[in-house]
């Protein structure tokens, strides 16, 4: 299930809430004289709750998804059981991340490692996973791919988020979570199981075992949420429908400027579907009373490559900080290791986003920016005015979508030589119509990605306390009204991260 | 002693809340209460039926994709909240909806540029086709409103040249064809009545036109139009591109009845639903039951059915007609000079076209397709098997 749809909003949402917010933490059955049963019930309608919500877009691989979480659950039970044992929990920690790194081997990126060997080798192998299904299939009669591996949805989500516990849990930066109710629904936790923001287990640690919902929570979620929902629905689908056009034209004979609106149009689009989508999960977090970390930060007005990645998914990069780069020695190992760990690390990033070399590429493209940052292009950028240096940013960044989004490397060189007038006119009608049709959205947008709407709402807030205060209930009425009126004529309402 | 500390609540904050759950819940309720409707009229489409639960439909997610057709199908106010976003959309100068220009007086259709290689198999079909037979084969392309009113379209607009199109089919279709070419006749009438504003077809009076424009070729002498009465028979007529954009800031439409003064003498009309069944016989082209529900259109000849059979007691040839929805208020004025008219549409037939009709037995064939369906449509392939 999306956000994003009617079905989740109209009512598995109001369902869920209306329980939750009536239900205890935890509900005591007496057990005859002195015993007593506790049920952890909210967490217990939680875990339901998320198992419904994932298995309504994934009923088959919800169980892929159990088996990671009872694996991790047990891992981190044994850790704590034999806390003496430095083997013994070397060993769990071995299991859980080779199993959960198994798991994306598997399902994400098994058909990229055999197309790659198969083209390398002119061989002809087919993936061992295919197989399976083919056998599982002639028993049971599925229906799974027996072509190209199905990717389970949000699995490197939920696959990083087990991982960070049993390991934090491994350099006793937690303490471990004995209630398996607990655990499972900390990974099914719906807000954020299918795009994010990766929660560590460190983040809501506490917040699993004891939370409190009140209405001054609540409101605060609902209008994080109608945020996120307002920019996934009305900025993100209105001007990703652009790209989409854009995407399948005829690079050969594209003008630069239609180039140029295109890929500008997605630049909005990845930035506001996603941010969207993490607002809407921290909004529905607050309601269900956890506190999710940020995911955005205005990616867009950073002054250098090293601030976007500070600024744009900032779940993921903290991710492979804390698992990765530190572990490798980070930049403490001399010059050499330095480079090594970066594009280690961002070789790894890109592959995260996608089993294909246009990500890996993309990846390592941030790696290498990065990396002319450290060694002295950092300290330029930093006295330049800031517009010069935003600008850079901003013009990598776009580059970088052309390789993100135009699926192979070959297409992704065509755009960028259209983008640079190849397609012999700078501007033609197709440009023309799509900027005076559109220039409403675009302009809404550069607007949105800035500092400056939040720099106003809150010298409003200061200002005007009493009136900002009921303008909130009154932006959201608008806000769901508009995006209902949308959703319900959803001919363009993609779900974009299905290759994460 | 402990002090317990109550948190005033605050006011707004309630507020908040009120109106997010008390809105979800009125519009969930709403769709499950109100009574649900099988056809969504406006849109012309079918709703999709309540999903019947099953291991197998869960495991291929039929069902859950259903269910969600479900609840947009029969979400409380649908027609509402699409017009809402029509009147916003429109009032914020956006001139495209769904695939439709809205012009000042008109909803046209956004054609994409055509894709010849799949117009040459088209072509090479015909050719085929007319080169294996014995009888004449007429080709009539007719353009459709949105290259007839292509200058009233937004600036720079994408819009697909059908002029080109139709010349290039035309030129590359084989001797063995003739072209019947209506752009010139369609053009110089175009501040008459001859597209319907809401609609992808053409009036009556468009079709009147073009028929003329064809006598010459055809061999047969138009009746001329003063000898037709013209009965105003469905009034309120909203069309496709409505449906496709549910904007109410154009003028309906009108159907119109071409009677012929002195009666149009036609016996029967046979319609064939489905192959093997005994065809439905009618006594007029007029099918008056449809000018009481949306499509009424399809008053003329029904709605697209694989085979259907016009005679009259006007003697003469016999034709075969192939073709799209086009024909259908087109057709009733050939009968003036047929005794018997076949018109079969291809996208309805999966057999060898000689075992659905008897071809030597006809004088001519006449393929009519409007331009923008003849860009899409591969059924005409078939004609080439």
């Amino acid at each position: 299930m999306v956000f994003s749809s009617l079905t989740f909003l109209y009512f598995f949402l109001p369902a869920v809430l209306i329980v939750y917010i009536f239900l205890p933490n935890k509900i005591n059955v007496p057990l005859g004289k002195e015993k007593a049963l506790t049920i952890p019930a909210r967490n217990l309608l939680i875990l339901l709750t998320g198992f419904f919500f994932y298995a309504w877009g994934e009923p088959f691989y919800v169980v892929i998804m159990l088996i990671s979480t009872l694996i991790d659950y047990t891992a981190g039970r044994m850790m704590y059981k034999y806390d003496n044992d430095q083997k013994i929990r070397t060993i769990c920690l071995i299991i859980s991340v080779c199993m959960n790194i198994g798991l994306l081997a598997v399902f994400k990126y098994s058909d990229f490692i055999f197309d790659t060997i198969n083209t390398l080798f002119h061989s002809d192998i087919t993936n061992p996973v295919i197989l399976v299904n083919r056998k599982i299939n002639d028993i049971y009669n599925f229906g799974l791919s027996e072509d190209r591996v199905r990717l389970p949805i949000g699995i490197s989500f939920y696959t990083f988020q087990s991982m960070s516990y049993t390991i934090d849990l491994y350099l006793r930066k937690i303490n471990v979570q004995k209630s398996f109710i607990g655990f499972t629904s900390y990974v099914t936790l719906f807000p954020q199981i299918v795009a994010g923001p990766i929660v560590r287990y460190e983040d809501v640690a506490s917040e699993i075992n004891d939370r409190k919902v009140n209405i001054s929570k609540i409101s605060e979620g609902i209008a994080k949420f109608s945020k996120g929902l307002a920019k996934k629905v009305l900025l993100a689908n209105n001007i990703g429908i652009i790209w989409t056009e854009v995407k399948a034209m005829d690079y050969s004979t594209m003008s630069a400027s239609t180039a140029w609106l295109g890929i500008l149009a997605f630049t909005f689009q990845i930035y506001f579907d996603f941010s969207g989508y993490s607002d809407m999960a921290v909004g529905l977090g607050k309601m269900l009373g956890f506190n999710f970390p940020k995911n955005f930060d205005h990616p867009y007005m950073s002054k250098s490559i090293s601030e976007f990645w500070r600024r744009w998914h900032i779940t993921l990069g903290t991710w492979f900080r804390e698992y990765v780069y530190i572990p490798l020695g980070g930049n403490r190992k001399g010059t050499a290791k330095t480079l090594r760990n970066l594009l280690i690390v961002w070789g790894l990033t890109g592959l995260w986003h996608g089993a294909n070399w246009n990500f890996i590429i993309w990846g390592l493209y941030y790696g290498i920016l990065i990396i002319i940052e450290r060694v002295g292009f950092g300290k330029i950028l930093e006295k330049l005015p800031s517009a010069v240096s935003m600008l850079y940013t901003f013009l990598m960044t776009v580059f970088g979508w052309v390789l993100f989004d135009t699926d192979t490397i070959g297409k992704a060189w065509q755009f960028f030589k259209a983008m640079f007038g190849a397609g012999g006119s700078f501007a033609d009608s197709m440009a023309k119509y799509i900027f005076s049709s559109n220039i409403l959205i675009y302009v809404i947008c550069i607007f949105a990605s800035t500092t400056l709407f939040g720099n106003l709402m809150s010298f409003w807030k200061k200002k005007k306390k009493r009136v900002y205060a009921y303008a909130v209930p009154a932006a959201v009425v608008c806000i769901m009204l508009l995006c209902t009126s949308y959703l319900v004529d959803s001919s363009y309402n993609p779900f974009l991260y299905f290759r994460f | 002693m402990k002090i317990r500390k109550r948190k005033r609540i605050n006011i707004p904050d309630l507020i908040t809340c009120i109106v997010f759950f008390g809105m979800l819940i009125f519009m969930s309720v709403m769709t499950i209460v109100l009574p649900k409707q099988d056809f969504l009229e406006m849109e012309n489409n079918y709703a999709e039926k309540f999903p019947r639960l099953s291991a197998k439909a869960v495991f291929n997610m039929t069902y859950m994709n259903k269910m969600e057709n479900y609840i947009s199908d029969h979400f409380a106010g649908r027609i509402g909240w699409i017009k809402g976003r029509t009147v916003l959309e429109t009032s914020l100068g956006k001139r495209e909806r769904n695939g439709i220009y809205i012009l000042s007086g008109r909803l046209v259709e956004k054609i994409p540029e055509p894709d010849y290689a799949s117009a040459d198999k088209a072509i090479a079909a015909i050719n085929k086709f007319a080169e294996k037979i014995d009888i004449p084969v007429f080709t009539m392309i007719v353009p459709t409103s949105a290259e007839i009113y292509a200058d009233e379209l937004p600036e720079n607009a994408p819009n697909a040249d059908q002029k080109e199109f139709i010349s290039y089919v035309y030129q590359n279709l084989g001797r063995s064809v003739n072209t019947i070419d209506v752009y010139q006749t369609m053009m110089s009438n175009r501040d008459d009545y001859i597209y319907y504003r809401t609609d992808h077809h053409w009036t009556t009076k468009g079709a009147y036109l073009a028929y003329a424009a064809a006598g010459k070729k055809m061999g047969y002498a138009p009746v001329p139009l003063d000898l037709f009465d013209i009965e105003h028979a469905g009034r309120g007529f909203i069309g496709t591109f409505y449906s496709k954009t549910l904007y109410d800031g154009i003028e309906k439409d009108t159907i119109d009845f071409y009677h012929l003064t002195d009666g149009d003498r036609v016996t029967e009309v046979a319609v064939t639903a489905n192959f093997g069944e005994e065809p439905t016989i009618r006594k007029s082209m007029y099918f008056r039951e449809y000018l009481s529900v949306k499509d009424k259109y399809a008053s003329f000849l029904g709605t697209n059915m694989p085979v259907v059979d016009i005679r009259s007691e006007n003697g003469g040839n016999k034709l075969l007609i192939i073709k799209d929805s086009y024909a259908h208020c087109y057709a009733p004025f050939l009968t003036q000079h047929y005794s018997d008219i076949t018109l079969v549409d291809m996208r309805y037939i999966n057999i060898p076209l000689g075992q659905v009709v008897d071809i030597e037995d006809y004088d001519q064939v006449l393929i009519l397709y409007n331009a923008s369906s003849f860009m899409t449509d591969t059924d005409i392939r078939k004609l080439g098997y």
